[in-house]
């Protein structure tokens, strides 16, 4: 049978490295090649010496395909290129690929920099790897060698995410990666066509979360930011560019405008040139209102932000400023912090993860007497908060898209199968399918059935529908005909017409029985009791006696002789084609039965 | 804090419990409910109030299939066991959540007598003394005490009269208290087998409205438990649980006439503040009162806050107007209440002291 293999790599349970080897039909593909943030050793990559102990990973893998930017789906990609090392493609959309080195090199520093690290890849390393990738558009169909090709579809969640589709001949997965399947202010929702996959790969957390609204999320933080602005305070929310920034500027703009507030909002211009260069690249990225927007006027445009200048973070009064980079371990969002950190009317809202050794994972684990350069201790007393207002599926948002896709089976990946047999049975239930859940490490085997055209020709065709029985819908109709291979393709034809096709000459099979009958009459007179005989009995069949003393029934022959030694005995010899085997048996069965007592 | 329940089944039935989850149950009734036990994020776990919180989602710990609809869900204390009920009959069905080593809820068995068949779905409370008990039935005469475990029956009502149930409560290990639909409040003591009962009707109560009950938690002093109960008609009464009577209070609330009689009207106390009770059930809203000035005049009442979130709904509302299904409080964060509703709805909501 033929069957699909998928392996999720690495130690442990735990979300946050996602790497997942799926093998179908004879091709290996890597989905993503994440990092675990949490880890400072070899546990935050994942085990590639599952694929081989030693050597490079070329010869092994036939493509390696990126969902999204994020570093628990990309930030071990150079590590995995350059110091396992692969010399394969790497497939990613456009955004992604712009993005991704970016993202990989602040980590690198922070890394090597902050950290000390020095077994980690360097910067000519990342450069190298993205050397090897090959950016993809939505929808696009993107041949790998011969056989294998993948498809790229829009996911939401950030800019740039895909769900990729991944088909050998009739057999296809569909891996999500992260995906939203509500729109935001930037950013639409994820989407499919019915493809029908044989496979859907996807997170099991999402299957067990059921997530909070997003109105209130941001009512939330809208009114932490309101709260502390009121009393006069000040509002630093560090961002990476790219990644919220632009749905809390809409956010807070939308809101100033409501309640007449009048308390400045800035970001910094580092942020504005980046952000709005990769947004007017990746415009067909964003969602309709942006696009629409952004014809109008720059996106950066709002009426209540304005650009940032480092002597405003001197200014009294309450104020809001974005700033990068997103965890406060350079820059200016670290130099504005050191400002502001002393005074308790002020906050800094987190957006996101921050790595071990940034001043903003520090802050978020507790510690509020910081060391910062020169020995000299920063004490923050300002309000520490940290939202995530990653948009991430759940539940529902789960069921949705396998309802849109209708694959076959569903994996789930990260979770612990033992735990999740109600989940199962939901998706089973639900959608008729099977749910799997391999542990890391574990090998989930999956049985296809592909279906494969055959062309049939047009004489066999018209050959079987001759035979005068109407095609019936609900019954299978059984034709006999010959399947000729040839390259990949495969064909019906009659036997003769492959016979002449492959020169060979139709040969003829006839059996011959002999039936011994007690009769003492003469010969013509025991054919003629068998001709009624048989004539009484098969009553659907042509039984004909010819001239020549033989009988023959459709096609099979039956002749009379004596017995050479035996006047009382006669012998039918019934001769028959392979054809009419089944016939053949029959009447020999039957005559063996003798005929009946009544005379002719 | 308000938070929306991703899921399509029509409505919710809800059980605080302990302070570690919550149970939800739909109550379709073409089956394929699912009951499902939800782990509620930090922030409602803990005592203060924190702020920004980066888990802000709710985790389904475990579930089960139901394949009759769940109107009664009630945890067992002391156990990891649930009790439903819900028609066609009035049995019960007992559940096992073991969310250690697995996410299912596994049914172990049900609670049935021949009486049962045909009856309206049984009320139930549950109380662990000397063990796990259940207190259920649908009628006056076919309130019983069973333990749960064991499926023994400990205790059968003998009265001579069938009025249906609306409500049923443990006052303490002793002392069960049934309300009618009608309003009938009834004392049972449980130790004594077969003793009879007896009723006090709601006074003043106008004729055709249907009663549904809210008796404070377990534990406390009755003298501060008053027994409040609500009818479809928007008339609040509290009774003193010791003189029923007499009536402590007598209120108009303003509410619509809910189109589906008492059958979600739900009154419950708040458990960590003083005269503080809840009303939902008959529209998209829920109502708080302080009944501490409350009087005996009738006059109406004005709710110190109405929830309004289910009714402004959310985006799926194609079947109209939502309705609130069951509310409950939170056992410590003295005015956090969850409430549920006929659109899949969950808020938890609190409000703020003026």
């Amino acid at each position: 049978m033929p069957e699909i293999k998928v392996t999720p790599l690495g130690a442990g349970q735990d979300v946050g490295r996602s790497c997942i080897l799926v093998s179908i039909a004879g091709k290996n593909v890597m989905l993503d090649c994440g990092m675990h943030m949490g880890y400072n050793d070899d546990r935050r990559f994942p085990d590639f010496s599952y694929i081989t102990q030693n050597g490079r990973l070329t010869d092994f893998l036939d493509c390696v395909i990126i969902s999204h930017f994020h570093l628990d789906h990309c930030g071990a990609l150079p590590y995995f290129s350059e110091m396992v090392g692969y010399d394969g493609p790497i497939y990613m959309t456009h955004p992604t690929k712009a993005i991704c080195p970016i993202l990989l090199e602040d980590y690198r520093k922070i890394t090597v920099d902050k950290k000390g690290e020095t077994n980690f890849f360097t910067s000519q390393m990342i450069k190298d790897c993205m050397k090897k990738v090959v950016a993809v558009h939505l929808h696009q169909t993107v041949q790998v060698d011969e056989e294998l090709e993948i498809k790229a579809y829009y996911a939401g969640h950030v800019l740039g995410a895909a769900m990729f589709q991944i088909k050998v001949g009739c057999e296809s997965v569909v891996y999500t990666g992260d995906y939203n399947m509500t729109p935001d202010r930037h950013l639409g929702a994820a989407w499919i066509d019915k493809c029908r996959p044989d496979l859907l790969i996807t997170e099991s957390t999402y299957a067990t979360t059921i997530r909070d609204s997003k109105r209130c999320r941001e009512r939330d933080f809208l009114k932490k930011v309101h709260e502390t602005v009121e009393r006069g305070g000040k509002v630093l929310i560090p961002v990476f560019a790219l990644g919220r920034a632009q749905e809390l500027c809409i956010l807070l703009e939308t809101f100033w405008e409501r309640m007449n507030l009048k308390a400045p909002i800035y970001f910094s211009t580092g942020l504005t040139e980046k952000a709005n260069h990769y947004y007017k690249l990746f415009i067909t990225w964003t969602n309709q209102k942006i696009r629409k927007t952004f014809v109008q006027r720059n996106m950066f445009e709002f009426k209540h932000i304005k650009a940032f200048d480092r002597a405003f973070a001197d200014n009294p009064g309450p104020m809001v400023v974005f700033a990068t980079p997103g965890m406060l371990h350079a820059g200016q969002s670290l130099q504005i912090f050191r400002k502001w950190a002393g005074n308790e009317k002020n906050m800094v809202i987190m957006p996101g993860y921050c790595v071990q050794g940034t001043v903003g994972h520090k802050i978020l684990s507790g510690q509020r007497k910081l060391e910062m350069e020169g020995r000299q201790i920063l004490e923050v007393k300002m309000q520490v908060e940290y939202m995530s207002f990653s948009a991430h599926a759940d539940a529902k948002g789960i069921m949705q898209l396998i309802r849109q896709a209708e694959p076959r089976n569903v994996l789930l990946v990260h979770g612990e199968a033992k735990k999740m047999e109600f989940l199962k049975q939901k998706i089973e239930q639900e959608f008729h399918v099977n749910c799997y859940m391999p542990a890391n490490g574990e090998t989930t085997t999956i049985f296809t059935n592909p279906s494969i055209p055959v062309d049939i020709s047009l004489g066999l065709l018209k050959r079987e529908t001759a035979t005068g029985l109407l095609p019936d819908s609900k019954k299978p109709k059984l034709m006999h005909g010959t399947l000729m291979m040839k390259d990949n393709s495969f064909r019906l034809v009659s036997p003769e017409q492959a016979l002449k096709e492959l020169g060979l000459t139709e040969h003829q099979l006839r059996f011959t029985c002999r039936v011994h009958i007690q009769d003492p009459r003469k010969e013509h007179e025991t054919v003629l009791r068998v001709y009624n005989h048989l004539k009484g009995v098969l009553k659907d069949y042509s039984v004909q006696h010819l001239p020549d003393g033989s009988i023959t029934v459709e096609s099979i022959l039956i002749q009379a002789t004596a017995h050479s030694e035996d006047q009382g005995t006669k012998v039918l010899l019934v001769s028959w084609t392979y054809q009419d085997e089944e016939l053949g048996s029959f009447l020999t069965s039957l005559l063996k039965k003798g005929l009946p007592q009544s005379t002719a | 804090m308000k938070m929306k329940m991703k899921m399509k089944i029509k409505g919710k039935n809800m059980q605080r419990r302990c302070f570690s989850g919550v149970c939800v149950a739909g109550y379709e009734d073409s089956g394929g409910n699912e009951i499902l036990q939800l782990l509620p994020p930090p922030t409602l776990q803990a005592k203060e109030t924190q702020g920004l919180c980066p888990e802000r989602d709710f985790k389904v710990e475990c579930g089960a299939f139901s394949n009759r609809p769940v109107y009664g869900l009630k945890h067992v204390p002391d156990t990891s066991l649930l009790v439903t009920s819900g028609p066609p009959d009035s049995s019960l069905r007992v559940w096992q959540v073991s969310a250690e080593d697995s996410d299912v809820i596994k049914p172990v068995g049900a609670i049935a007598a021949e009486n049962d068949a045909g009856q309206p779905w049984a009320k139930i409370a549950t109380i662990s003394a000397k063990a796990p008990w259940v207190l259920h039935g649908s009628r006056l005469d076919s309130v019983r005490v069973t333990e749960v475990e064991s499926r023994k029956n400990v205790y059968t009502a003998a009265s001579r009269t069938s009025e249906e149930l609306s409500d049923v409560a443990f006052l303490d290990r002793n002392t069960a208290l049934l309300c009618c639909a009608e309003g009938q409040l009834s004392l049972a003591d449980v130790r004594q087998a077969q003793a009879p009962l007896e009723a006090a009707s709601v006074p003043w109560a106008p004729c055709g409205e249907r009663w549904r009950m809210g008796v404070a938690a377990q534990g406390s002093d009755p003298g501060s438990r008053p027994v409040a109960r609500v009818s479809s008609g928007g008339h609040l009464s509290l009774t003193d649980v010791r003189k029923t009577s007499e009536s402590l209070a007598w209120v108009k609330c303003r509410f619509p006439r809910p189109s589906s009689g008492a059958e979600f009207l739900r009154v419950s106390w708040a458990p960590a503040l003083q005269g503080c009770l809840a009303v939902s059930g008959f529209d998209g809203t829920v109502h708080v009162y302080d009944t501490q000035r409350w009087d005996s005049s009738g006059r109406e009442a004005e709710p110190i806050f109405i929830h309004k979130g289910h009714a402004l709904g959310g985006a799926d509302s194609g079947d109209g107007p939502s309705l609130v299904t069951t509310h409950a409080w939170h056992p410590q964060k003295p005015r956090t209440v969850l409430s549920a509703a006929s659109d899949g709805s969950l808020h938890v909501w609190e409000w703020v002291r003026p």
